[in-house]
């Protein structure tokens, strides 16, 4: 499994396009047998609590792209608060997990494990 | 050996923190700067208590003024973290606020000259887009250029990404 990290819009999703993935191969935000989930925290910040559960999944998949959503002022809203929390512990277990850790900057894609 | 560990919530700078001091001989302090509100941070502290269990660590509890710890057999200190002790230094229970750039500066310095090795963790507080009040932006500020001069004084800087450590200053102990 491909782990690929970034801000929004920092170009994952054009990153893994380019590995040749097409749209249909692509879940948006739901966990479904397709093989690259896009938005993972769409997921966990929705329910923090059942995030540590997505763990077995995950690692099926090829290609795990998730926005880093842990930097900033850490929020007043304790939702959103254990969302953060929650997003960056699963993204931990789920780079022991992976063969290669990508993150993009600006478009730019860093090679971070594997 | 002066170590500065920075990243966002829940990327694993605490338990990379702790590898780091396993270097480093006994004894080994934990200076928590954690002020419990309730049940989640309750929780959070309980999490870290066990982390360290283990690890030979000793405890100081110390909210503000780490400036006054003292350190009679020298040894390793991870100081965590450098967002608690700002808020704590600036704000108080009523809400008053003060600007404590010059203690946080001139105490961390202290306590890192009594140790033979400070490991300090940080957070990366200004990177979102979101509005804030005055004050909570003169945190932003102040915790900022706290990072940039502890980051320019110490040996080591460390990013951590998905509990990945990526060295940004400095050769990897």
């Amino acid at each position: 499994m491909i782990l690929v990290i970034g801000a929004r819009s920092s170009g994952k999703r054009a990153y893994v396009e380019a590995l040749g993935y097409g749209p249909e191969t692509i879940a948006d935000g739901v966990l479904d047998d397709r093989p690259v989930l896009y938005n993972l925290q769409d997921i966990t910040m929705a329910d923090p609590e059942g995030a540590p559960a997505l763990l077995e999944s995950l690692k099926d998949k090829e290609v795990v792209v998730c926005d880093e959503v842990g930097s900033g002022v850490i929020p007043l809203e304790k939702a959103r608060r254990l969302g953060r929390e929650a997003t960056g512990r699963l993204c931990c277990q789920l780079a022991r997990e992976a063969t290669q850790v990508v993150r993009l900057v600006a478009g730019i894609p860093t090679v971070i494990k594997g | 050996m002066k170590i500065l560990l920075t990243g966002g919530s829940g990327c694993g700078k605490s338990s990379f923190a702790e590898s780091l001091v396993m270097k480093f001989p006994l004894p080994r302090w934990y200076v928590a700067t954690m002020q419990s509100y309730g049940a989640e941070s309750e929780r959070k502290i309980a999490r870290h208590r066990a982390m360290r269990a283990t690890k030979g660590f000793e405890t100081i509890e110390s909210q503000t003024d780490v400036g006054k710890i003292e350190l009679p057999r020298g040894g390793t200190v991870l100081l965590e973290c450098l967002c608690n002790l700002t808020a704590n230094e600036m704000f108080d229970a009523e809400g008053n606020e003060r600007d404590p750039y010059d203690k946080i500066l001139r105490e961390v310095r202290s306590l890192a000259e009594k140790a033979d090795n400070l490991i300090l963790v940080t957070n990366d507080v200004g990177s979102d887009a979101e509005s804030y009040s005055d004050s909570t932006l003169r945190y932003v500020d102040t915790l900022g250029r706290l990072n940039a001069v502890f980051a320019s004084e110490f040996d080591l800087v460390y990013e951590l990404v998905c509990g990945i450590p990526i060295l940004l200053k400095g050769e990897a102990v």
